[in-house]
């Protein structure tokens, strides 16, 4: 019968539509979740969470209290001497931290899941002269993750002079990014 | 799925009251509908049809096969690197119908949507329909209630509506649920229903089917998994920075992770020290100290396996151990460049022989090493008898030069590459606790210091687990009520005779499988004839003869 058989190829074509339509919308579900790949994420003001204030030991054993570089605009870098993206951006962070001393911005380093013995071999063989508290213990990793999803090392967050999460790069910081995310804290404020 | 309905037979001249069971509604005529409208509801009929369901299963089990055959990016990405080496031509064109990634991929989600989807639109209908089937009043009494499969009269000396109204208190009394004439019906009869907790029997299983699926779903999207290697004496805190594996939901962030933190203070294990199962684990203890969120107290738990740590209904599971031997690794000046407990993996969790590596990039130095917790010298070579640390040593094959550490690409930190690298002379070199090999060449050393134990520990939150458990079992009991109760109808009616009247009483059971309405029915009508009174016992019993079975 005619009418039978193209009942069954229009009922075939349906099916095969609605299996194209949920692919394609799982397709595009998975990928929305990925991020943009813009290099870091830049906070105006009114959308910036404070830094909850903590205190942790420097690699070489001296106490770092956070609220202390209040009124300075802090870079905060997450690394650990294990972590081989992170140690090819330190030469990067090292000559910016040069280049931003005289403009009253602060380095600090939070070396995560890490020795201080392995993290000053590191820092001394690549010349790094800004400070590191130890994170062994994920303490300060976890202060810091309540205010800005930080997913792993590298992340290097920049907090503006009132304690306020700034913007953040994730993974390698480049030159140019964190460049340009120092220059716009330092327009804004 | 269970199948509720009988077909639809043609009813041989009898009225509604065989009608089946929990049907009053005629289905919708659907062939004879406009062409626009009947496509996408037929293409609907066909999705949610039993057979479609069984093939989307059947797909969905098929396409987990290549999951199990091929290495999987999202659990061995080294493994699919080495797919690639050895096999060139396929392994793009696998890898472009996403069979690396099976469980991630399109057509495997469009799959598991698809059943989901049938599933849903399988039970919705079904469970509406069930709803207004246990809602229905039962059907007007038949004429002839001698027809049906079960029958009686008897004489009463009432009136025929007092004799109904009498057998209407009786059935009443068990519970019938009943239905009398009409205004316009000038006959007398009462017709009454028992059984309905068949219908919510069925409404559960098929209510609970839902929440399983609804449970699954929320598991997948809201809840994750993540492992941990953990050292004795070091800490973490349960977040996406501190986990070395996560696989979150689709609605996960890192933010939702419940925020607790755990030590592990120390870990035994203790093994069979003879007969056969020698070397074999007895018992696993990971002595830990856990906050459940933010300046908590911390407090004690002895982590077993089979035995979780439970936070804020997060689980955490003790799924595995090793040893991390501590090394110190001094370069060609002097300066300490290493030194921590270095996590091995177990090659062999018989005899705990692990192997590891050992890092040191800023003395230009690596290790690859062999740790054996009770070792021995077979023909010069370091083997480990049992698992217990009893005769800890390690064997290494140092290298010196550049690691490659410093290009950016992550390594394994289990791998060491040695491509930029030479083999120091005096390779493999023994160690016990204690004893430190100074490098030829003046290029440094490395000591043995010790060792630690660590735990691998698996971190999983499904907030789907208890309601999917809690409508398994309530699928279970709806089941069992459909299965164990039947429906069944009585209908009496009454006609004059003399000053009395004449009693029918009619019975019908729907799919008696357990047998039993037969007495249930002879004992009813017996009781309705003393409760019909003064007419003494049913004159005319009638079993089931071979009438026909419509609807039952």
């Amino acid at each position: 019968m005619f009418k039978a058989k193209r009942r069954t190829v229009v009922s075939v074509a349906a099916v095969a539509a609605v299996l194209l339509a949920a692919a394609l919308a799982v397709t595009l579900l998975t990928q929305g979740s990925g991020k943009a790949d813009a290099g870091y994420v830049f906070y105006p003001e009114s959308q910036r969470h404070i830094v909850p204030d903590f205190t942790a030991t420097s690699l070489t054993g001296t106490p770092i209290n956070f609220a202390s570089y209040r009124g300075k605009v802090v870079v905060v870098n997450f690394w650990g001497s294990w972590c081989d993206p992170c140690r090819s951006e330190a030469p990067t962070l090292s000559v910016l931290s040069e280049q931003y001393r005289s403009r009253g911005v602060s380095f600090l380093g939070v070396d995560v899941s890490d020795t201080p013995v392995n993290a000053l071999a590191f820092t001394r063989s690549v010349g790094i002269t800004y400070p590191s508290v130890n994170d062994s213990g994920y303490s300060v990793t976890q202060d810091f993750s309540q205010v800005v999803p930080i997913s792993g090392t590298p992340t290097t967050i920049v907090v503006d002079r009132t304690g306020h999460v700034a913007g953040y790069i994730y993974g390698g910081a480049t030159y140019s990014a964190l460049n340009t995310l120092l220059g716009d804290v330092a327009v804004t404020r | 799925m269970t199948d509720v309905h009988t077909p639809r037979e043609s009813a041989s001249g009898e009225t509604e009251a065989t009608r089946p069971f929990g049907e009053n509604e005629t289905e919708p005529d659907v062939s004879g509908s406009g062409a626009t409208a009947g496509w996408p509801r037929w293409a609907w009929r066909q999705l949610t049809s039993m057979r479609t369901a069984l093939v989307l299963l059947f797909l969905l089990a098929l396409g987990s096969v290549p999951g199990s055959v091929l290495p999987q990016q999202g659990s061995d990405p080294v493994a699919v690197q080495q797919y690639f080496a050895s096999h060139p031509g396929l392994a793009p064109w696998l890898n472009r119908l996403g069979l690396f990634n099976v469980f991630a991929a399109p057509w495997f989600a469009a799959i598991y949507l698809l059943l989901f989807t049938s599933l849903v639109g399988c039970v919705v209908p079904r469970t509406l329909r069930l709803a207004g089937s246990a809602r229905t009043p039962p059907p007007r009494a038949p004429r002839n209630l001698l027809r049906l499969p079960h029958s009686a009269s008897y004489a009463s000396a009432l009136a025929p509506s007092a004799a109904v109204d009498a057998a209407a208190a009786v059935l009443g009394g068990q519970r019938f649920r009943l239905r009398r004439p009409g205004a316009g019906d000038a006959t007398f009869w009462v017709s009454a229903e028992k059984g309905y907790l068949r219908e919510v029997g069925n409404l559960l299983f098929h209510l609970a089917l839902l929440g399983v699926l609804v449970s699954i779903a929320v598991g997948g999207l809201f809840g994750y998994k993540a492992d941990k290697l953990l050292v004795e004496g070091q800490q973490f805190y349960n977040n996406t920075t501190a986990l070395d594996e996560f696989h979150p939901g689709r609605l996960v962030s890192g933010s939702d992770l419940a925020p607790f933190r755990l030590t592990l203070n120390s870990f035994s294990a203790s093994y069979f020290t003879t007969g056969e199962s020698r070397g074999q684990p007895e018992t696993f203890h990971a002595y830990v100290t856990y906050s459940p969120s933010l300046g908590a107290p911390a407090r004690p738990y002895d982590l077993q396996v089979n035995h979780p740590l439970s936070v804020d209904s997060t689980k955490v599971y003790l799924i595995g151990h090793g040893y991390a031997p501590v090394f110190k690794v001094t370069n060609a000046r002097g300066q300490v460049s290493y030194q921590q407990a270095t996590p091995f993996i177990p090659a062999n969790t018989g005899t705990m022989t692990s192997d590891g590596v050992v890092k040191a990039p800023d003395a230009s130095l690596g290790f690859i090493g062999v740790f054996v917790p009770t070792g021995i010298m077979v023909g010069g070579t370091l083997e480990s008898v049992f698992p217990a640390p009893d005769a800890p040593a390690v064997s290494l094959v140092g290298y010196s030069g550049n690691l490659g550490m410093n290009s950016g690409v992550p390594q394994s930190v289990f791998q060491l590459d040695t491509t930029g690298m030479t083999k120091i002379s005096g390779s493999p070199h023994l160690l016990l606790p204690g004893q430190t090999w100074k490098l030829p060449g003046g290029r440094g050393s490395i000591a043995f210091t010790g060792y630690k134990q660590w735990v691998s520990l698996a971190i999983t939150y499904d907030p789907g687990q208890v309601p999917a458990l809690i409508c398994g079992i309530l699928a279970l009991v709806g089941l069992l009520l459909s299965f164990l109760v039947r429906r069944r109808r009585i209908f009496v009616r009454a006609v004059p005779s003399g000053t009395g009247s004449v009693v029918t009483v009619g019975g019908l059971a729907r799919t008696d499988a357990s047998g039993g309405f037969e007495d249930e029915f002879a004992s009813l009508a017996a009781e309705l004839a003393v409760g019909g009174a003064a007419g003494g016992p049913a004159s005319d019993s009638r079993e089931p003869s071979n009438q026909s079975e419509t609807g039952a």
